[in-house]
């Protein structure tokens, strides 16, 4: 095909380009790409109390140790990542610096092959072994901390305590009053066994799973992104979702009545991590891996996780008051072996399936 | 003309029913802005000018305003040759295929935004001008085009070719014709054209969603991405700078070419 | 003029020289003997503005078909129908896609009931202050723009929005007014609303008030009147209007999404997760080669029937 020999070309030549300017800095001591400061850095983030944290506990320090000013774009993970790919193979600069990723995207775009090495961050030393990507090779993302997609609930909907199995969901009573991501994420795998699959059934047979969707349809969920669960509950027009704890934590910091818990079916716990696409100018590339290796020490983990309310991979990081010996924050290897957690493998491989079906039950 | 009352009685609560449809949310958002309160309600919490203060000290929006702004501008300078010049090859000149052309001058139309957005995205990325601004205003130039075509051909439509041959037999030569003549014969065609050109443009954001990224954002994609995190009210105040760039582009309207232009039968 | 002595054309103003200057300068780029193609020579550059989209639709074809490696998330190199396969085997796109085309039926017909007697009313009012006030109430929200608009009716249909508040303020239960098929139909109706009257005024302006009177003299009542006089003969506008309404709507991104909250996707949604949420550009390139037909397939059966001269540039 002609325009991919095209675009092959110009990688060869950007790459020949790239090689004579790496071994010009090889003379120069990084020193003079330290001094290259960019204007700005730009690191993609997630909305609302998500980018709050962020820019509190990373970016302000960031831009108070360096002087380099931090802008947190917001555009939708899914919507940077073919951005991203395409700038990559066209060899064009691509539209971010770091872009703060769920694990799973990131490991894909790794699988692509866009991301920046970051073994040589000094702050890798001493994390939990958590931070380290899994089933790849090195570290072309790390992940920052651990998190929990709670059954998050309004207690004035739940007279009698917490719902204990999510099952709750398909109660009539609460029609058009549950939500859920609106692919599903954070879900897939739990509703399989709250369809009465088991855990050995992910990735073969998510027939249970599907079924469960196919009642839960009935009961009218709303599907959004994470803000919209704040939102939402904010506005009260839901008493039950399948979310991340930091969104109902963000509800609740508000002045709203939110508690989460994890049912008797457990709860999926994944990460997110940060990463760096390739082809940024060497200055840049050296200040937003600046940028990932100074949200990796222990006074940014501490400050960001905190405001978060989720598990840093800093060791030793004592929890917020409000989430001491919360299920939402597992940091023992028995809080976690209440939870559900999938290998990363295993989710690049299938969640594309998981969502393309999610939509065909919801969307049908 | 005397109203039968039944008629005018089924006729009036239709328009009431638009008008309210049409103007509520405009109303409702001029409101929320004024809130002193931390989120978005109606009636306002208190009165006070802290949204528009908070927008007006991030420069972010402030910078997505000017970028929109130059997008804005560049559509419209293309559209205003490229639509008029077109305008006037279809109305004033026999051509063979003249029906092929109208559909394919169609197609911005036919062609779903979203597909054309994403098509733009994939070309504009394979000849390495996408992450720039200008590439957008010529999007939106494209996507608009036949508004522009639209609205000058509508004024071709009613210029005498008489005039033209009477300035040719005068002597005067083609291209002064075409200054002296025709272009002033289609102004208003031209002035209503621009002035819907830019404004679409101003407020266009699907296609420029797939075409812009954090360095060159506009305002709309700013805030549709604002609407998907958290919904505060210094959105409300944007939204109030919107309706205030439609009321001058209405008023100019106006001003310039009247409004009744839109109630000519062509 | 060329051939007056120097000192004549000294003498000229400066303008009249520069104007001579381009005259000349244009006859010899384009000489009179190609004054029959001046037409062709003006369409270029639109034709070259619009010729983009069919280089990015040829983009998308090639695209289309290839199908996506899920362990390097590349395109294969090799040419398959797969991804059109696909999306026959996969009963929701059929349903997205009628529920799209259910919704811009219901639109169009909505907006035109609604859109047809406002532009009767402000054509035939006798008022030009209530006429003006007609068009500036119609032309406001359509230079606001979709987001901002969709944005208001959220803060008016939301949970604890106004119609709620007012609602649960007389002791009435509260309603689910929004994040449904219903709010975005309704959406959609009232963005389509100015473009829509737009196109049928021309059509009523040019029915004589005459014709109707005379139908009505007639002994007709009004309705009668309005249904085998007026309706029929602004039926150009209407179905330009109509045609208009129908694509826009069928392919709308916005409504569906702000005001739709997750499970009401239209076919362009559809796309756009193709595209972006599942990063399997090969599909979404189906998608869209898929839409692009139909709708094309669409115009050209109503240009059949209704003439093409409804959506022409010349009226």
């Amino acid at each position: 095909m002609k325009n991919r020999q095209v675009v092959k070309n110009v990688q060869r030549r950007t790459v020949m380009k790239a090689g004579a300017a790496a071994a010009g800095a090889l003379a120069f001591p990084s020193l003079l790409r330290a001094n290259d400061k960019p204007s700005e850095l730009i690191v993609r983030a997630w909305g609302g109390a998500w980018g709050d944290a962020l820019k509190a506990g990373v970016a302000d320090p960031f831009t108070a140790a360096t002087g380099i000013k931090v802008r947190l774009d917001f555009t939708e993970d899914n919507e940077i990542k073919p951005k991203i790919w395409s700038a990559v193979d066209q060899g064009r600069i691509p539209p971010i610096h770091v872009n703060w990723d769920t694990s799973t995207n990131a490991t894909i775009s790794a699988l692509r092959g866009v991301t920046v090495d970051l073994s040589d961050l000094s702050n890798l030393d001493g994390l939990l072994p958590l931070a380290r990507p899994a089933g790849l090779e090195g570290y072309p993302l790390v992940n920052t901390y651990a998190y929990v997609y709670v059954c998050a609930y309004r207690p004035e909907a739940f007279p009698d305590g917490a719902p204990t199995s999510w099952k709750t969901m398909l109660d009539p009573k609460y029609k058009g009053r549950i939500a859920l991501y609106d692919d599903g994420i954070g879900f897939n795998p739990i509703a399989v066994i709250a369809g009465g699959g088991t855990f050995e059934d992910i990735p073969d047979n998510m027939e249970p799973g599907y079924e469960f969707y196919r009642q839960l349809k009935a009961n009218e969920p709303l599907l959004g992104e994470d803000s919209d669960f704040t939102t939402w509950f904010q506005n009260g027009e839901i008493d039950l979702a399948c979310t991340i704890s930091v969104n109902a934590r963000a509800a609740r910091q508000n002045g709203i009545d939110v508690q989460w818990t994890v049912p008797e079916e457990g709860c999926k716990v994944d990460t997110d991590g940060l990463w760096i696409p390739k082809g940024l100018p060497e200055n840049e590339e050296y200040w937003a891996k600046e940028f990932v290796n100074f949200a990796l020490s222990r006074e940014a983990q501490e400050k960001w996780c905190s405001l978060l309310g989720l598990p840093p991979v800093f060791p030793g990081i004592a929890p917020p008051e409000d989430l001491v010996g919360d299920p939402s924050y597992p940091t023992e290897p028995e809080d976690f072996a209440r939870l559900v957690s999938v290998p990363s493998p295993i989710l690049v491989e299938n969640q594309p399936k998981w969502f393309a079906r999610f939509n065909e039950i919801f969307q049908g | 003309m005397q109203l039968i009352p039944s008629k005018k009685w089924v006729l009036g609560s239709l328009v009431a029913f638009s008008l309210i449809t049409l103007s509520l949310p405009t109303i409702i958002i001029i409101g929320a802005s004024f809130t002193s309160g931390e989120i978005i309600q109606f009636p306002p919490e208190g009165f006070s000018l802290r949204w528009y203060r908070q927008l007006w000290e991030m420069d972010d929006f402030r910078s997505a305003f000017v970028r929109t702004f130059q997008v804005s501008a560049i559509c419209t300078l293309l559209a205003i040759p490229v639509g008029t010049l077109a305008a006037l090859a279809s109305v004033r000149y026999r051509m063979r295929f003249q029906r092929s052309i109208q559909v394919y001058l169609l197609l911005p139309f036919t062609i779903p935004l979203v597909v054309s957005g994403i098509a733009m995205m994939i070309f504009f990325g394979e000849i390495r001008i996408l992450g720039q601004l200008w590439p957008v205003g010529v999007a939106l130039c494209l996507i608009n085009l036949p508004f522009m075509i639209w609205s000058v051909s509508s004024t071709v439509n009613g210029l005498d070719p008489e005039l033209e041959n009477a300035a040719h037999s005068c002597g005067a030569p083609p291209v002064q014709t075409f200054f002296a003549v025709t272009v002033p014969a289609v102004m208003p065609g031209i002035i209503t054209g621009a002035l819907l050109m830019f404004i679409l443009a101003f407020n266009e954001f699907l296609v420029s969603l797939f075409l812009t990224d954090a360095r060159t954002v506009t305002l709309p994609v700013q805030i549709y991405n604002s609407i998907r995190s958290v919904i505060t009210p210094d959105l409300a105040a944007v939204s109030v700078v919107y309706i205030l760039v439609a009321l001058l582009a209405v008023w100019l309207l106006d001003r310039l070419v009247g409004l009744d232009i839109f109630l000519k039968s062509r | 003029m060329t051939d007056l002595p120097k000192r004549t054309l000294d003498r000229l103003p400066l303008r009249w020289v520069l104007m001579d200057k381009i005259e000349a300068f244009a006859s010899l780029v384009w000489p009179a003997k190609c004054h029959r193609t001046t037409g062709w020579l003006f369409l270029t550059p639109a034709l070259l503005l619009v010729g983009i989209l069919l280089i990015g639709l040829g983009y998308m074809l090639e695209y289309s078909l290839h199908e996506l490696d899920l362990s390097s998330y590349r395109l294969k190199d090799a040419y398959t129908l797969g991804n059109y396969r696909y999306l026959l085997e996969q009963p929701v796109y059929l349903q997205v896609l009628l529920r799209t085309l259910l919704a811009a039926s219901v639109v169009t017909l909505a907006t035109l009931t609604l859109a047809f007697p406002y532009a009767y009313v402000m054509v035939r009012t006798s008022s030009s202050a209530w006429r003006k006030f007609l068009l500036v109430s119609l032309f406001l929200p359509f230079f606001i723009g979709q987001v901002v608009r969709a944005y208001g009716w959220l803060i008016i249909l939301g949970k604890e929005g106004i119609i709620n508040s007012a609602l649960m303020s007389l002791g009435l239960p509260a309603m689910d007014l929004i994040y449904n098929y219903g709010a975005v139909v309704f959406g959609l109706v009232q963005y389509m609303l100015p473009f829509a009257v737009l196109l049928i005024v021309p059509a009523i302006t040019a029915i004589g008030e005459d014709i109707e009177l005379a139908a009505e003299s007639l002994g007709a009542n009004w309705l009668r009147a309005f249904w085998h006089v007026v309706l029929p003969m602004a039926r150009p506008g209407l179905v330009g209007a109509g045609i208009v309404v129908f694509t826009l709507t069928m392919t709308d991104f916005a409504m569906p999404e702000i005001l739709g909250g997750g499970t009401t996707d239209f076919i362009a949604s559809a796309i756009y997760d193709s595209f972006f949420q599942l990063s399997n550009s090969g599909l979404g390139a189906a998608l869209s080669i898929v839409l692009v037909t139909l709708g094309s397939i669409l115009v050209a059966i109503v240009f059949r029937i209704t003439g093409a001269g409804t959506l022409s540039i010349r009226q």
